[in-house]
């Protein structure tokens, strides 16, 4: 994280997504109807069921697929996803907890420069790219680790990668990057 | 052109004439030749005296063969797909680019763009008119424009941010880097259409200076270019004395009020904006600003930083006072009469638990909780170590002596330790019956495996793992019986509608089991198409018509009859009944062979599919055949081969069988596809009388007629 640096990065990961499955088919309107914390929709044929503990909302389907978000760490995702199973365990349900899998995790990260965008993508020209008129970030895509991060002109970076590993790895890599076109801060 | 000597005389001065296309000896005069193919264009006069040229343009990128003579269709009639697809996107592009005021240059590289999309096959799944904007915007960049991608969606009416995807995919796929956008591009723009007059080239310069200090001070990174022109224009303007609102600006240059203003008051923090006007035509400062965001953030940590010492003031203060208090209560104390005997105790007691009451109401709850979490961490800690122990255990010896030691551990273990390596294991095997076949099958089944045992056995056995779930906490999460009754009570009410549209739906459904004309609908299956294995068309029409029944008004042995008496006749094409007989199977194969033999043009395969789907349809067709509603038919041919087939039965059987069954086996082989027809008329003509030859095509009609 902290290549070429005195400093340490701070990499904080805001969002894990992950999914599993319940291996039993569910019905959702008594889960809807004996659960606290739960919006119903019927015609898109989910319930949404949040968490206090670990802060997550989890979408349930009635075949027993459910993704959950906002946990903001992958143990803390599998712990929530845990939770869940058991509350639907409760309910009466005979869950199997299967399958689980974190799909996405997005890490924001700030360095202490501020970096020149147009200079950013000129050096890496496809793998980058700026569109100013569409939104005010670089975007910066690492194919082989499959993660994408949106480089704003303060600085501050928004990492998406299918794993915490992958993400710390990602911002490891575009650091020297950014270095090179940075712009020291006056203040 | 090099003409031989002349004939008569053998001189070889010899004059073509162009127009006339005739070549005649100068020597003696006679005509060599006189129809010389002229390559000369040719004017006709049409309509109102116009005159045109004669011929026909042939594009350079069109198709390789040659156009239509004669009446040249202009409209791409004979060309490819992909020459048309090329074709109407020039068309667009044209179109789409004189709108833009593009030059003929801009547009031809589009059209090369548009070339390569296609060759790429970037076009499927998307509309063509996104994918000419997306190219002519591509060209807009490269070139260097002062065309947004705005200005193309306001022409398509299309949402930008969907044009700008297409557009990034398409020059991420053709590699193309464009340029960043410039925003001193767009200021000539946007100054001639702010009609400046004889000023607007000075007024222009202005902007441009004030749009480079402006990006000098960092402020038009991330932001659109459009909304900083605005503000350079509007400020240029001023400067030299034109009266320019905020809403002309964005009138002109797209963007909101609240950017504009935005775009000021950041220019107003820049230290530029102290100087005078003069000052600033002559003087570039040097000094560099940060970003305004960033400006804004540093702020936000500063103000944060300022509640953060006010509150450790306040906490400071609050503990001073909170000395003082207490220094003042013990006065008090001290001066108060003491309580004696029995009181005394009363006295002591009460505070303490105040105290606790006042400082600590939910901090029991937490401690449970985190209690129990540093429980289950230190005996996970513990019991890792045991883990491996036992691991190694396991390793060496077998069932008997490790099988206890895992009864031992497991529950112990069950539902504290977290899922390390054989945690889970021993939970489950605890869990499970104590059979040490099982034990030892898991035995095996965890050396096999590495670290992801956890995930692995988890997911093989779909236990759910209870560690570190909090019964108690998930009662919280379902609601007792009144709280359920009220919440359906408001769910009902909620999704009333819904509700009733669904129990509609299930009276209609009742209502029409009842009638018994329910026909279950399902949606997502298409017609099923059995897969029936059969080596010839007639076997499969055999096996089909064994699992339908059709009609209960056909004698099916008869037709059975008719199979096995009916060699070579459409008869036997006419799969039989129910329980095909053993001739006929033989008959059906010899009579197919013989079809096959004599199929000239289609294939097998076709005839065999149309043969299973027409056979599906033949049971409406025999309703109908039977109730002698003969006159609807469907296709003439396939009647025609009912006719065929009645002649055929009727003379090889010759039996006066009674209508329905001929009409039955001739339905039966109206089946086949015409194709299959003609080689029955064949077939009748080898064979049969020459009533066919007699009557002809449309006489079949009239004897079917006849027939029924």
């Amino acid at each position: 994280m902290d290549s070429s640096n005195d400093e340490a990065l701070d990499i904080i990961v805001t969002n894990v997504v992950a999914t599993f499955r319940t291996r039993c088919h569910l019905n959702l309107r008594t889960i809807a109807l004996e659960g606290t914390n739960v919006i119903y929709k019927p015609e898109v044929g989910k319930v949404l069921m949040k968490l206090r503990k670990p802060m997550i909302t989890a979408s349930i389907w009635s075949s027993g697929k459910i993704i959950c978000t906002g946990a903001t760490s992958e143990d803390e995702a599998k712990l929530g996803a845990r939770r869940l199973a058991r509350c639907l365990q409760k309910l009466g349900f005979k869950v199997r907890f299967s399958a689980f899998k974190v799909v996405n995790v997005l890490a924001v990260c700030s360095m202490p420069f501020a970096v020149h965008l147009i200079d950013f993508t000129k050096n890496n020209r496809p793998i980058a790219s700026y569109e100013p008129e569409l939104h005010p970030a670089a975007t910066y895509r690492i194919k082989n680790l499959k993660a994408t991060i949106q480089v704003f002109s303060t600085g501050s970076l928004t990492v998406t990668g299918p794993n915490v590993q992958n993400v710390a790895t990602a911002v490891e890599q575009v650091y020297p990057l950014l270095f090179e076109c940075q712009k020291p801060l006056c203040k | 052109m090099s003409f031989r000597v002349c004939r008569t005389c053998g001189g070889a001065d010899i004059d073509v004439d162009q127009a006339r296309g005739s070549a005649v000896c100068t020597g003696c005069g006679s005509v060599l030749e006189d129809n010389i193919i002229v390559s000369e264009v040719q004017f006709v006069e049409g309509s109102g005296g116009v005159s045109s040229a004669v011929g026909q343009f042939v594009s350079a990128d069109g198709p390789v063969k040659a156009p239509l003579l004669g009446s040249g269709f202009h409209t791409s009639v004979g060309k490819e797909s992909r020459a048309q697809t090329l074709q109407s996107g020039k068309r667009q592009i044209q179109q789409l680019g004189s709108q833009l005021q593009l030059n003929q240059h801009c547009l031809d590289t589009a059209f090369n763009f548009f070339k390569m999309v296609v060759s790429k096959h970037l076009t499927r799944g998307r509309k063509t008119e996104h994918v000419i904007a997306a190219c002519l915007y591509l060209v807009c960049r490269t070139e260097g424009t002062p065309h947004m991608l705005l200005d193309l969606s306001d022409l398509l009416q299309v949402n930008v941010y969907i044009l700008g995807k297409t557009f990034l995919l398409l020059a991420r796929e053709l590699c193309i880097n464009a340029p960043a956008i410039d925003p001193c591009l767009y200021i000539p723009r946007f100054a001639h259409m702010l009609e400046f007059g004889v000023k607007t080239h000075e007024v222009s310069m202005t902007a441009l200076r004030l749009v480079q200090r402006m990006k000098r001070d960092w402020m038009h990174t991330g932001r659109r270019p459009s909304g900083l022109c605005g503000a350079a224009l509007l400020v240029a303007a001023r400067m030299h004395k034109f009266r320019r609102t905020v809403k002309d600006v964005i009138s002109v240059v797209k963007v909101c009020q609240t950017t504009l203003r935005k775009r000021l008051t950041e220019f107003e923090d820049t230290p530029t904006s102290q100087l005078t006007i003069d000052e600033f035509m002559r003087v570039d400062l040097e000094q560099e600003c940060d970003p305004p965001s960033f400006i804004a953030a540093q702020n936000k940590a500063k103000m944060q930083q300022l509640e953060q010492e006010l509150a450790r003031k306040l906490d400071e203060v609050e503990g001073e006072i909170s000395c003082y208090k207490d220094e003042i209560e013990t006065e008090l104390e001290k001066s108060r009469p003491k309580l004696r005997g029995i009181y005394a105790a009363y006295t002591k007691e009460i505070d303490p638990e105040d105290v606790e009451v006042l400082s600590s109401t939910s901090e029991p709850e937490e401690r449970e909780v985190e209690d129990a979490e540093l429980q289950a961490a230190t005996q996970h800690l513990t019991q890792d170590f045991l883990c491996q122990v036992i691991q190694e255990e396991e390793e060496e010896g077998r069932a008997n002596k490790t099988g206890d030691g895992e009864q031992e551990v497991g529950p112990e273990k069950e539902g504290v330790g977290p899922q390390r390596q054989v945690a889970p294991l021993a939970v489950i095997l605890g869990k499970l019956p104590s059979s040490l076949d099982l034990q030892q099958t898991f035995q095996t089944f965890s050396k096999s495996e590495t670290c992801h045992k956890p995930d692995d056995e988890d997911s093989e056995s779909g236990e759910l793992d209870l560690e570190g779930i909090d019964d108690q906490e998930i009662e919280k999460y379902i609601l007792n019986d009144n709280e359920v009754q009220v919440k359906t009570e408001l769910w009902m009410k909620q999704n009333a509608e819904y509700l009733k549209e669904q129990q509609e739906k299930e009276e209609r459904i009742r209502k029409e089991k009842e009638q018994g004309t329910y026909k279950e609908k399902k949606k997502k299956k298409s017609k099923r198409k059995e897969q029936i294995e059969a080596l010839t068309a007639g076997e499969a029409i055999e096996k089909m018509l064994e699992k339908k029944k059709i009609s209960s008004k056909i004698n099916y042995d008869v037709l059975r009859d008719l199979n096995s008496r009916g060699t070579g006749s459409g008869g036997g094409s006419s799969p039989s009944r129910a329980s095909s007989d053993p001739p006929d199977p033989n008959n059906t194969n010899t009579t197919t062979r013989k079809r096959l033999n004599r199929r000239r043009r289609k294939k097998t395969s076709e005839a065999n599919q149309d043969l299973v789907t027409n056979a599906s349809i033949m049971g409406k067709r025999f309703r109908r055949l039977i109730s002698s509603t003969s006159k609807k038919k469907k296709t003439a041919p396939q009647v025609e081969t009912s006719i065929s087939m009645t002649t055929k039965p009727t003379e090889t059987a010759a039996e006066p069988s009674p209508e329905p069954e001929p009409d039955v086996s001739s339905t039966l082989s109206a089946a086949p596809p015409p194709v299959e027809e003609e080689e029955e008329e064949e077939e009748v003509e080898e064979e049969c009388v020459s009533a066919l030859k007699l009557v002809g095509d449309y006489g079949c009609e009239a004897e079917e007629e006849d027939v029924f």
